[in-house]
């Protein structure tokens, strides 16, 4: 592998950490502490986020419904995930937490609602 | 050449241009040939003016210029106003062109009027500080001094007809310098002279206590208490309204193209809409005045745009004063940079404007210099004042000629057409008396052809929809009991219910964008400048217009807000 | 929510009056996750942390008023009078003995970061365009430049890249980024959106959409230099340029404000210069954690119960923002009760310490590894006693 610089986010100092080497033999320079190489490691063998973003809904005044992934995906499948988002519509009204896909594109993880569907309206002028 | 064009030679001379070729057309001056840049096209412009001719056609090419293209306009075309035929048509949606048609509707005639535009006042008309001068500043034995004057006096009965806010704040012009309280006494006597009433000379300490944050450098001021503010736009769609109500029409979205005519006289006008028969027709094309001149066969001047830029602060300022407060000009030219504070309807303080001739008509872009300029010029004339109060700031152009007068008279080479041009300020202090007048104009020669009765069913007053914020809390209620969209803020700076954003989207003339809606209902106008108001303002333009969102303008055609949807239900949609 | 819900539980009877639809405020919109880090311990998204919120509200019992405005704000001798309007119930008068503000925030505008050229269709603030996105499904661009790398910025610069907008480049006039270094990493790194620091928007470019803009690099005056102008083509601008604390319906009742924070000042219990006036969250300073905002929410909340009860202390004794500080909040203290103080540094250091002293006397001391102006801090001062007439707090260098 070639060389890597990452920005490490475990807390505030924000070190510049360089990791190089190969599978087992990799090299981390640079950190502060031992959570910098653990975050490094995750981060060049196999990132992974959260995914945030809105699906469809068949409520007008409640055009997009936001969602969140149950728990961290590969970064790299995040634009695969967003076409399978893409194409989903919600046909009730959710309450954060409820399951709107399982298994998203094949990671194990599911796709779940983040807000109330059931309190109020979401898009503005559309009540009157 | 005659002794009339070797002055303008000389004149010429004198200013370095002697390379420009000259001659005589219609009775105007036209001045041919090439310049290195824009200054010299206008240095030209005005060394040629007040020489004895009717007026300075300037043609002069400028080289710095070659490049830069005319800018055009996207509407479609059509034909859908062939089906039409009026006796009177107005070119032009500003303040003029509006108060013109309104003044026609007191005929038995039917009366269109034009504009190219999408809204009405998207120019000149929407982009002053909306004062109404005490024709102090103008020259006397000029038509800007005798339609000021009586334009000025006609304001209140305007505003009562039209029902649109009108106050009368009075006008401070300050002096730097203690010699000139000196010439309080001559002042006095020019003011007497130009009919400005209520003329006062005020000590340094008067003014301290009339207004206690004035300029720190003031030695005393002249006070002219007839000066009053008007939202010149509102000025425009209330006069526009009045005149639909009494049965004009209106075509936005139409543009001049050209004229059908037969020996001298206007037969048609062709526009990108269709061609449209006329028995007479008005320039108050404003900007583009000569433009339309030129097009009827009738150019005599040349319009030439000066920029002004124009600041406007935070509601919260208006506490801080009480007149409109600028500085003495002591000299009447009529280019000097004038400018100044004034205390707007709404609350809010407007800076400016300053003044910079340029070359595009309709450039409206802004440079750092122009916002400094009112910083140092005039956001200093009310000590309270800071840079951090500004919210937005935006820029005009004034129709200026080079012989800096109105030219307000029938054509003298095509039988049926008016000219309305070259008006500049103070035009809208003016556009009562001008309508008049060239409402007289204009029958006079409609007489000629046709039996001109008054129009019997004449009703000066306009129709107003509900202002919550000027009712009281019983008669607020009804209202929103009667329609809770009256009580639905959407605009939380400046407090706009959706009810009177649907008001001015169903209005006679139709707000359809989203800066036509913000400057009728002030939805958007505040401190957040829209950022909070505008998706719900688009909803409800989508809503009531049964248009999409991604139709939605935010001025014309071409200005879509929303460039798409990013779900579209039931199927994969790529945002690509 | 949090301080209607504080005030609640300590025995007052509250009526929380929301302008909007569905309460949650901004939150609603940041469907991001990254909430509730110190409050839950967890990474909750914007509209779920509204929920636990709205939830324990529910729960209360307590009386929300929905898509109500307040008109008028007049205080008489004990009470507050509030004028507030809805579509269900017209215009109508409510008093109250406590008053707690919790108005948020809003976002500077390009005029009032003196952008120039043309005013066309396609400038968004990066909330505007969130709300768009978000809430509507609405695209407000195609290809967007960024101007400002505060972390609604780099969030909406990500989310736009999600949702198939190509982002041309994040323009920070500053020479480092304005958020936090999490969103740097997640938002920008993550789906190669260039940032350019010491770089600024000069001018827009379009008459009706946005064309493009031209940005110069900026010398350390932060002036842009002569020759570096270069233009970039794009059809949306959003900014990312700061944010306003939003008060401006409380100037009836002339609280004293705070220059450096754009809120009013405020003493340990939330409390402003005006007896029963309470302010809390964005509205009296800018916090970047939500946690902070409810944490002011709830002391508000509690305080106001107490004051309506009768527990009417108010703080007299200043707290100075000292050397290396950009501000502190309460900038007001009552002796004799624990104080929660928040703070930011006026500049990016590392290895400082932070004292706060009072009359030449250690109150406080703590180290810091490295300390940067996005990042506020927090640290509770134990009670002082009565003597003391004012505090200072400064960053100096480790010792």
């Amino acid at each position: 592998m070639e060389k890597r610089e990452l920005t490490c986010i475990q807390c505030p100092l924000s070190c510049r950490i360089t990791v190089s080497g190969e599978g087992d033999q990799l090299k981390f320079t640079g950190n502060q502490c031992k959570q910098g190489i653990e975050y490094a490691r995750q981060e060049v063998t196999n990132p992974t986020r959260t995914l945030t973003t809105t699906v469809a809904t068949a409520f007008p005044d409640f055009p997009v419904l936001p969602v969140r992934t149950a728990g961290e995906v590969p970064l790299g499948k995040i634009f695969e995930i967003m076409k399978v988002i893409r194409a989903v519509q919600v046909e009730q009204r959710l309450k954060p937490g409820e399951v709107i896909l399982e298994n998203l594109a094949g990671t194990g993880t599911a796709l779940i609602a983040t807000a109330d569907m059931c309190e109020g309206v979401n898009a503005t002028a559309v009540k009157l | 050449m005659s002794a009339e064009l070797d002055t303008v030679k000389k004149a010429l001379a004198a200013a370095n241009l002697a390379d420009v070729e000259i001659m005589e057309r219609q009775g105007a001056v036209v001045l041919e040939g090439r310049v290195k840049n824009w200054q010299q096209y206008i240095e030209a412009g005005y060394a040629a003016s007040g020489l004895g001719f009717r007026g300075v056609v300037n043609d002069l090419e400028v080289e710095e210029l070659e490049s830069s293209k005319q800018q055009g306009i996207s509407s479609p075309d059509d034909l859908s106003i062939e089906k039409y035929s009026f006796d009177a048509v107005v070119i032009g949606g500003g303040v003029i062109g509006c108060a013109v048609a309104r003044e026609l509707t007191r005929y038995n005639i039917k009366v269109a009027l034009l504009d190219k535009e999408s809204d009405l006042a998207r120019h000149t008309s929407g982009r002053n500080n909306g004062m109404i001068h005490p024709a102090m500043a103008v020259k006397r034995g000029t038509k800007k001094h005798q339609y000021n004057l009586r334009g000025n006096r006609m304001f209140r009965k305007v505003a009562n007809e039209l029902g649109f806010e009108l106050k009368w704040p009075g006008s401070f012009a300050m002096l730097d310098k203690n010699w000139q309280l000196l010439l309080g006494p001559y002042a006095r006597g020019i003011a007497s002279k130009k009919g400005v009433q209520g003329f006062q000379v005020l000590s340094k300490w008067k003014v301290k206590e009339l207004e206690p944050n004035a300029w720190e450098e003031q030695k005393g001021s002249f006070y002219m208490p007839e000066t009053g503010v008007v939202d010149p736009y509102k000025v425009t769609v209330a006069y526009a309204e009045n005149a639909m109500q009494n049965g004009a029409t209106i075509f936005l979205n139409t543009k001049v193209l050209g004229f059908e005519k037969e020996n001298n006289r206007i037969t048609a006008i062709r526009t990108n809409r269709g061609t449209l028969p006329a028995g007479i027709v008005i320039n108050a094309a404003g900007i583009w005045a000569d433009k339309v001149a030129e097009m009827a066969g009738d150019r005599f001047y040349t319009i030439h745009p000066r920029k002004g830029v124009i600041a406007i602060l935070d509601k919260k300022t208006g506490s801080t004063q009480n007149y409109i407060l600028g500085r003495a000009q002591l000299s009447s030219e009529a280019k000097t940079k004038g400018g100044g504070l004034v205390p707007l309807l709404d609350g809010n303080i407007l800076a400016g404007p300053t003044a910079d001739e340029v070359p595009g008509r309709e450039d409206y872009s802004t440079e750092p210099h122009e916002l400094q300029h009112i910083l140092e010029h005039h956001l200093v004339l009310n000590r309270a004042l800071q840079k951090s109060d500004i919210i937005t700031y935006f820029a005009g152009t004034r129709a200026c000629t080079f012989e800096e007068d109105f030219i307000i008279e029938t054509s003298e080479y095509v039988e049926n057409l008016v000219h309305v041009a070259g008006i500049q300020s103070p035009g809208l202090a003016s556009a009562p008396a001008i309508a008049v007048d060239v409402g007289d104009m204009a029958a006079k020669i409609l007489k000629e052809k046709m039996d001109l009765k008054e129009n019997q069913d004449f009703n000066p007053q306009r129709k107003l929809t509900p202002q919550p914020d000027r009712l009281s809390l019983d008669e607020r209620n009804q209202l929103i009991n009667n329609w809770p969209a009256y009580g639905q803020i959407v605009c939380r700076c400046e407090l706009v219910s959706e009810g009177e954003i649907a008001d001015a989207i169903h209005a006679p003339l139709a707000a359809r964008t989203l800066d036509a809606v913000k400057r009728r209902a002030r939805a958007g106008m505040g401190r957040c400048q829209g950022g909070f108001c505008t998706p719900a303002v688009i909803n409800i333009l989508a809503r009531e217009t049964g248009r999409q969102v991604t139709e939605i303008c935010k001025h014309e055609p071409g200005s879509e807000l929303i460039l798409g949807k990013t779900r579209v239900k039931g199927c994969e949609q790529s945002a690509n | 929510m949090a301080a209607a819900a504080a005030a609640a539980e300590h025995g007052a009877e509250v009526l929380l009056v929301d302008r909007e639809s569905r309460p949650g405020g901004i939150l609603k919109q940041c469907i991001h996750d990254g909430f509730g880090v110190i409050r839950y311990e967890e990474k909750l998204t914007g509209p779920e942390y509204a929920y636990r919120d709205f939830e324990a509200v529910r729960a209360a019992g307590l009386k929300v008023l929905n898509n109500t405005f307040v008109l008028d704000l007049k205080k008489s001798e004990d009470s507050f009078s509030l004028l507030l309007q809805n579509p269900d119930q017209g215009a109508f008068q409510v008093s109250a003995t406590a008053l707690v503000a919790a108005t948020g925030c809003r976002e500077r505008t390009s005029r009032q970061v003196f952008i120039h050229g043309d005013r066309p269709a396609g400038i968004f603030s990066a909330g505007t365009a969130q709300n768009l996105i978000n809430l509507h499904g609405y695209l407000p661009g195609r290809r967007v430049a960024v101007l400002g790398s505060g972390d609604i910025g780099m969030i909406m610069a990500r989310r736009l890249a999600l949702e198939g907008a190509e982002v041309v480049g994040v323009y920070e006039i500053k020479s480092e980024p304005s958020g936090l270094t999490r969103n740097q990493v997640q938002c920008l790194e993550d789906y190669n959106i260039p940032l350019h620091l010491n770089t600024t928007v000069t001018k827009v470019h379009g008459t009706k959409r946005v064309t493009g803009i031209s940005v110069a690099a900026v010398g350390a005056d932060l002036k842009p230099l002569a020759g570096s102008e270069t233009f970039v083509s794009c059809d949306t601008l959003l900014l990312s340029v700061g944010l306003i604390p939003e008060n401006d319906i409380l100037e009836p009742l002339g609280p004293e404000f705070d220059a450096k924070t754009g809120g009013p000042v405020v003493d340990q219990r939330m409390m402003t210069s005006v007896p029963g006036l309470f302010s809390c969250g964005n509205a009296t300073h800018v916090n970047d954690m939500v946690d902070y905002v409810s944490e002011s929410g709830f002391i508000a909340g509690k305080s106001a119960a107490g004051y309506v009860q009768g527990g009417g202390k108010r703080g007299s004794l200043k707290v100075n923002a000292g050397k290396n500080l950009l501000y502190v909040v309460p900038q007001r203290l009552i002796t004799g009760e624990e104080a929660v103080i928040y703070f930011r540094s006026a500049k990016t250091m590392d290895r400082v310490t932070l004292v706060a002293q009072a009359a030449g006397k250690e109150l406080f001391r703590e180290k810091y590894l490295k300390i940067r102006p996005p990042e506020m801090q927090k640290i509770v001062l134990q009670p002082l006693p009565p003597e003391v007439e004012s505090v200072e707090i400064s960053l100096g260098e480790a010792t």
